[in-house]
């Protein structure tokens, strides 16, 4: 555990000690062979229980996935973000990479956890980092405002989760996910009691986000740069599904009554923040809608609470994480050559670039969750256990399913199919960096397909 | 100002704080208040600006009438006990008269109108002597007395936690931000003192070292409103990069040690089962955080278009003392995880 911890801090002195030439080259390799490691906590030699333990971390089967999502995330958004800091001085540069770094610190922290305060405390560290790369590094005015959603929606969801985790400590004595299994809380169905179960829950499902709460997913999305993106995207909207998978465990049985409107809202959001894709001309607005939409199913398979849910939550939201940073760097790629995030102003793309359409077309696919991908697997298994919960839900995921085939087609062939635009005249050929970038997001997802067992978690 | 009187000014303002903390009799600890009262006056007006001057008025209008509440007070706890003893006031009536005396010194909502114009009138270095060391006597005397009225208390926290809030988010000058960030913390700090003092203290050393570290940090680039703050980054770029931390310590973002207040004091509220109130004040610092943020986007995560990239101030080596701040600054930000040893230290 701390073999990864120690030198991901290391990493932070590295960065400002390194000789510039070899900075990125060094970081990238340091950051790779953390990843390499990391890799080792695929390996579970149990099923159920809690491994690697010590006083303060520990890994189970559902924590262990995203770990290492964490960790294989950092080499790609150095790799991602070395095009447009190339333009800046050379301690902004270092600044840059020691909030990414001190991001996947917290991250590690945050999802080997034990104790459910460790655990808020670290959620609520990797809003600064996050803060900061969005508001001083993105591009458009529009950025401070992101910022500041961002940041009060996260809080204000938070604080009281901090306050019923307290009242929850004072009255249970231990927050440590090891006894949580075997001290519930014993209801009444007070009023307040049923306050406590909805500030336990607001802060994840902001975070995920749950629709009615959305807002400034698309803001904070749209206006970070491209590493700020990709991290948004595909940890730390996790850390909402895990923060709620987590403690769904000590809010039953109230859990069976109070879920039923977030679940119809999480569904209802679905549909929406799919209609809406349609319609959108900002290509990464519409892959934050996009995300919106898998994480709404993510919500309501994990507020249904069965072992399908949990398990096809789990595996949505890894290849949803590796999806949806894919199709962030592809809209980067776009971005980088026009300066303009306009999906009109570069279509056509597969006549100019025509190897990046292999990566726009398997990104697309994994987007509207095409079979064998676990990106399916995860999609099925929700919507089966919601159907098995209520058979009407079927008419929402079964539309939200079409939506999303609907938006993702259209971005595919909006993008790539057609005529190209006439004002192009000059566009740069694909990097190596590039393509190693997307074969790096999409290899991982496509070798999920042999073994799902990986990271669908402790219950199936 | 001469250093000889600067030296009897200061002089004298520690004498008073330290006699009050001495005293156990009322008359003594009023005479402590008004002699630190009394020495900080001069040092107030010395710059003899009319602004300045009305600073100085209005702080002592406001603290003489403090004074004289507490010395009411005080003698009318005698008329009815028979004694003057600081700790053993029993009836309600003095104690009340105490407690809201004392909120006046320290500009406790809704007895807070003075402490923005006050501050506004001062310097940064006084500003800083008034939101800091001024606080301490008071405080000093607020811990000792047992409070009579459990919800008198708790509302002077709750107003002053969301006047705090609300009332800083329409200024752009520094100074009236960083009196409203004064009010916001002294009330957190009164939400918890009859529950568990030693967390009121530790408040208390916490906002003194995150407000040090902010009022020097201003000091350095010589700047009093927000616009000024925005060339801060040519002057001096890790200052400038230090301050968003600072702010956020002071907001109450974990991982940075302003958390550390605010983490107790929430736990001790949820555990007098006061639950309701307790997420209340937690999500009245949020109104906190909005100008804090705005000040950190200004200075740091922002830059001016009034800048000529060409014709940048010289950095000279600068003859500020700035080891306090390095120091405060590092205590600002990485002190979180010794909570178990500052806790044990404080309830010794």
């Amino acid at each position: 555990m701390l073999k990864i911890l120690i030198p991901s801090m290391f990493m932070l002195l590295t960065t400002w000690t390194s000789p510039f030439k070899q900075l990125w080259s060094t970081i990238l390799m340091y950051s790779f062979l953390v990843a390499t490691l990391s890799l080792t906590w695929l390996a579970m030699p149990t099923d159920t229980g809690w491994f690697y333990i010590n006083n303060y971390m520990a890994y189970d089967p559902l924590s262990s996935p995203l770990l290492v999502l964490t960790c294989w995330l950092l080499p790609l958004m150095i790799i991602a973000s070395q095009n447009h800091l190339a333009a800046e001085p050379e301690n902004r540069q270092r600044t840059y990479i020691s909030l990414l770094i001190s991001l996947q610190i917290f991250l590690i922290l945050a999802f080997s956890a034990t104790e459910m305060i460790m655990f808020y405390v670290m959620f609520e560290a990797t809003l600064i980092p996050t803060l900061i790369i969005i508001t001083r590094w993105g591009n458009q005015m529009e950025r401070l405002n992101a910022g500041t959603y961002f940041l009060f929606y996260t809080l204000a969801g938070s604080l009281p989760l901090l306050v019923a985790l307290l009242i929850y400590h004072s009255s249970m004595g231990s927050l440590s996910y090891l006894s949580l299994t075997s001290l519930p809380l014993t209801c009444s169905n007070l009023y307040a009691d049923k306050l406590w179960w909805m500030a336990c829950l607001l802060a994840f499902l902001v975070k995920m986000p749950l629709y009615g709460v959305h807002l400034w997913l698309p803001k904070a999305h749209v206006e970070a740069p491209i590493a700020g993106s990709m991290v948004l995207a595909a940890v730390l909207l996790k850390l909402g599904g895990y923060g709620m998978m987590r403690i769904m465990i000590i809010l039953d049985p109230l859990t069976k009554e109070l879920s039923y409107p977030f679940i119809i809202l999480a569904l209802w959001g679905v549909i929406m923040t799919g209609s809406i894709c349609l319609r959108q001309t900002d290509l990464k607005s519409l892959i934050a809608y996009s995300s919106v939409s898998h994480m709404g199913l993510v919500a309501a398979g994990i507020l249904i609470q069965t072992p399908w849910g949990f398990t096809g939550a789990l595996i949505l939201m890894i290849a949803h994480g590796l999806t949806s940073s894919a199709l962030f760097c592809l809209a980067n790629t776009n971005y980088e050559r026009t300066h303009s995030r306009t999906i009109i102003l570069a279509r056509g793309l597969q006549m100019v670039l025509p190897l990046m359409a292999t990566w726009w077309f398997l990104a697309s696919l994994a987007n509207l969750a095409l079979p064998p991908l676990p990106n399916l697997m995860g999609e099925i298994m929700i919507i089966t256990s919601l159907f098995n919960w209520s058979f009407y839900t079927l008419i929402l995921t079964g539309l939200g399913t079409l939506i999303t085939a609907s938006y993702s087609l259209y971005m595919f062939l909006l993008t790539q199919r057609g005529p190209i635009p006439h004002h192009l005249i000059l566009l740069e050929p694909s990097h190596t960096r590039e393509h190693l970038l997307l074969a790096l997001h999409l290899l991982p997802l496509l070798l999920l397909i042999a073994k799902p067992e990986l990271v669908w978690g402790w219950t199936a | 100002m001469n250093p000889y009187i600067l030296t009897i000014l200061l002089f004298a303002m520690g004498l008073g704080t330290t006699i009050t903390f001495a005293s156990s009799h009322w008359l003594l600890a009023w005479m402590g208040l008004e002699i630190n009262t009394l020495a900080i006056l001069p040092l107030m007006c010395q710059s003899h600006h009319p602004r300045a001057v009305e600073a100085t008025i209005k702080y002592f209008l406001t603290q003489a009438t403090a004074a004289a509440m507490l010395l009411f007070a005080s003698i009318t706890n005698a008329w009815i006990t028979g004694q003057w003893n600081l700790e053993f006031m029993s009836y309600s009536l003095p104690t009340t008269l105490v407690t809201v005396a004392l909120a006046l010194k320290i500009g406790l909502a809704p007895l807070h109108a003075w402490m923005p114009e006050v501050l506004q009138g001062l310097d940064l270095t006084t500003g800083l002597i008034l939101s800091t060391w001024q606080k301490l006597a008071p405080f000093c005397l607020l811990l000792q007395i047992n409070p009579s009225n459990t919800s008198l208390l708790l509302i002077l926290g709750l107003a002053s936690t969301l006047v705090g809030g609300w009332g800083g988010l329409n200024q752009n000058q520094l100074r009236k931000i960083l009196a409203y960030s004064s009010i916001a913390h002294l009330g957190w700090m009164i939400l918890v003192l009859q529950f568990f003092p030693s967390l009121t203290l530790l408040t208390l050393l916490m906002y003194f070292v995150m407000t040090f570290s902010l009022f020097i940090s201003f000091k350095v680039n010589n700047s009093t409103t927000i616009n000024s703050l925005s060339m801060s980054w040519s002057k001096a770029p890790i200052i400038s990069s230090m301050v968003p931390f600072i702010l956020l310590s002071l907001g109450g973002l974990p991982p940075l040690s302003g958390f550390m207040p605010k983490w107790l004091i929430l736990q001790e509220l949820t555990k007098q089962s006061l639950a309701p109130l307790a997420t209340l004040a937690a999500l009245s610092a949020l109104l906190s955080l909005y100008f804090y943020l705005r000040i950190s986007y200004a200075m740091t995560l922002t830059m001016s278009p009034n800048i000529l990239l060409n014709a940048l101030p010289w950095r000279l080596p600068s003859n500020q003392h700035t080891l306090p701040l390095a120091i405060t600054t590092s205590l600002t930000i990485c002190l979180l995880p010794l909570t178990p040893a500052i806790i044990t230290l404080l309830t010794l």
